[in-house]
């Protein structure tokens, strides 16, 4: 099979960023915060992002969620480029966002109801969703009548019901407490595996990065450059259920936490 | 570390127990602030006990006259006249219907009708300036000057003018209510659609919603509680406005009795009308804070 079939593949939906810039403009002076970014993100792919604090890991997430568009360079999914927002890119927020007018039901459904799905069909989607990440006896609850780390379930499962190519996920669990944290990373692994669902995932965590991913990146400070890219691959010859705790000790990853933080620090954060 | 076996909590499938403790928690606040409530009506109710109880002793101790401050069962009396058929003076056996021509329900209702027509008008219209001002920049830059310059004015200060292009009639006192309801509801609604969280939009966008879907799910839901507001505040401000836009050929209507009623020295009626006149301010103001838990529930809470 040639490299050119292969590209032009149905199934293939990789996401590819080619020489992205991207300036904001503040007060008659231009702030670039992304510089230059190459990358390739394959479909199945978890890609985690670290990098300092305002080193422009947003300002790439919204650029791919078609919220931003590249002052310079392309971004395209499965050949086409973004735009513009669209159904193909679901994005998890870092703020619980659901719609405090809708149940938390009407909010999951939202996705197949724009799409004009029949409403028998969308209800058992959403329910499905809703049973997956533990939801399923709030379904007829407000969003502000759930605790925060059960609206960012309830976001993650609105996003898995309208069934994209790729989900963004922007520090989706930066505001919760380290159980509850732990606890939606586990369900987050297993929803990975059972879906295949292609992940972009951006984190201040090191570890919650090497967790997760099945990939790191790393990002330098202003402008932002992609300074470390490896696969997580200790982990596919390990337990898959194995918890954080039990991991964190595998000297694997403690070298490979030791080599991403080394990095993040060298980066200026 | 030695290698006894860890036993791992899988992550839970279904709601956990947590999650369930804490579905009670917020339902026993909800019972909390309910308590709250009735506890504050409570108050209310007893300090108003108190001040009739304080307005009777005064008057019946006969510290003041009662002239210029009527006894509770005088105003009683004055204000079950005003809605009844009477002898037109004591003693005498010609009978009138109420005051002025009119009961007083039929005073209070003749006011209500102008606030409806010219208020309702405004409820109707003022959204759909503010949508277009807040999404089309032009419109918004062109008219917000005269916007405020029109809620900077007293309506009564305009009063003059309308009554000589509409006449001395109700039309004259519809427009000034339409006037005077109408900045407040085209403000809040520009600041509401200002406010929206561009994630919210964001949100629907990327769920795959178009133009139409991004106002029908998102930017008139969230912009909701501040047209009711808007309606609120501009219900308040309409109501002392068509009460003294009556002074001139309002009858009937609530604020012209309440203002001939004193002019004649009929203090208990007049007081009957200011009385009449503040509960219908009240009664309004919780048909629309009413109307605001029906349709906006969350408001204030996310
Ligand atoms: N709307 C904006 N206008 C102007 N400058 C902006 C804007 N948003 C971000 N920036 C700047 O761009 C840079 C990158 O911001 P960005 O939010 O992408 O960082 P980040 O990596 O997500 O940071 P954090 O980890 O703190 O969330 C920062 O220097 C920031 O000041
Ligand atoms: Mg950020």
């Amino acid at each position: 099979m040639s490299a050119a079939a292969a590209e032009t593949s149905q199934h293939d939906r990789r996401v590819v960023i080619e020489d992205v810039t991207h300036q904001y403009a503040t007060k008659g002076q231009r702030v670039t915060a992304l510089e230059d970014i190459n990358l390739t993100i394959e479909p199945g792919e978890f890609v985690c992002l670290a990098g300092p604090s305002g080193c422009g890991k947003t300002t790439l997430l919204q650029l791919i969620a078609g919220f931003l568009r590249p002052s310079d360079g392309r971004i395209t999914l499965g050949g086409q480029e973004v735009r513009g927002p669209s159904a193909e890119r679901g994005v998890v927020f870092q703020q619980p966002n659901l719609y405090p007018w809708m149940t938390v039901r009407k909010n999951v459904e939202l996705g197949p109801k724009l799409r004009r799905v029949a409403k028998a069909e969308r209800e058992a989607q959403a329910k499905t969703y809703l049973d997956m990440v533990g939801l399923g006896d709030f379904l007829d609850r407000r969003p502000y009548e759930l605790s925060g780390g059960m609206q960012q379930r309830a976001q993650i499962a609105r996003v898995l019901t309208n069934d994209p190519d790729i989900i963004l996920m922007d520090e989706p669990f930066g505001a919760l407490d380290a159980l509850t944290r732990e606890r939606l990373q586990a369900e987050l692994l297993t929803i990975w595996r059972n879906t295949g669902k292609t992940i972009f995932f951006i984190t201040h965590s090191v570890e919650e990065a090497i967790f997760l991913g099945s990939r790191v990146l790393v990002m330098s400070a202003r402008p932002g450059h992609v300074v470390y890219d490896k696969p997580v691959d200790f982990l596919s010859t390990m337990d898959a259920d194995m918890p954080v705790g039990q991991m964190r000790s595998l000297p694997a990853f403690v070298r490979m936490r030791d080599e991403v933080s080394n990095e993040i620090h060298a980066s200026g954060g | 570390m030695s290698s006894t076996p860890t036993t791992t909590a899988a992550p839970p499938a279904g709601p956990s127990k947590a999650a369930l403790a804490e579905q009670r928690t917020v339902d026993r606040e909800r019972r909390a602030r309910r308590r709250a409530a009735a506890q504050r009506y409570g108050i209310r109710i007893a300090s108003l006990v108190v001040v009739l109880l304080l307005w009777w002793l005064v008057t019946a101790a006969g510290w003041i006259k009662p002239l210029y401050l009527p006894s509770p069962g005088a105003v009683w009396d004055a204000f079950v006249r005003a809605n009844s058929i009477h002898p037109v003076s004591e003693g005498s056996s010609r009978l009138v219907a109420g005051e002025q021509g009119y009961y007083l329900w039929q005073h209070l209702l003749a006011s209500l009708q102008r606030m409806a027509i010219g208020v309702g008008c405004a409820i109707l219209l003022a959204p759909l300036l503010g949508f277009l001002m807040a999404t089309i920049k032009p419109i918004g830059l062109i008219v917000e000057p005269y916007l405020n310059f029109l809620r900077a004015l007293p309506p009564l200060g305009y009063i003059g003018i309308l009554i000589v292009w509409f006449g001395i009639g109700d039309l004259s006192k519809v427009w000034l209510l339409f006037l005077a309801a109408f900045p407040p509801i085209t403000m809040a609604t520009i600041n509401g659609v200002r406010s929206v969280r561009a994630d919210r939009i964001n949100a629907v966008k990327s769920l795959g919603g178009n133009f139409l879907d991004v106002w029908r799910y998102v930017i008139l839901p969230s912009t909701a509680p501040d047209i009711l507001n808007g309606i609120r505040i501009a219900i308040g401000f309409a109501w002392t406005t068509v009460v003294a836009a009556e002074l001139n050929a309002g009858n009937p209507g609530i604020g012209y009795l309440a203002y001939i009623s004193g002019t004649e020295l009929q203090t208990p009626l007049t007081i009957a009308c200011i009385i009449v006149i503040g509960i219908a301010a009240i009664l309004l103001d919780l048909l629309v804070k009413g109307i605001e838990n029906l349709v906006v529930p969350w408001r204030g809470k996310a």
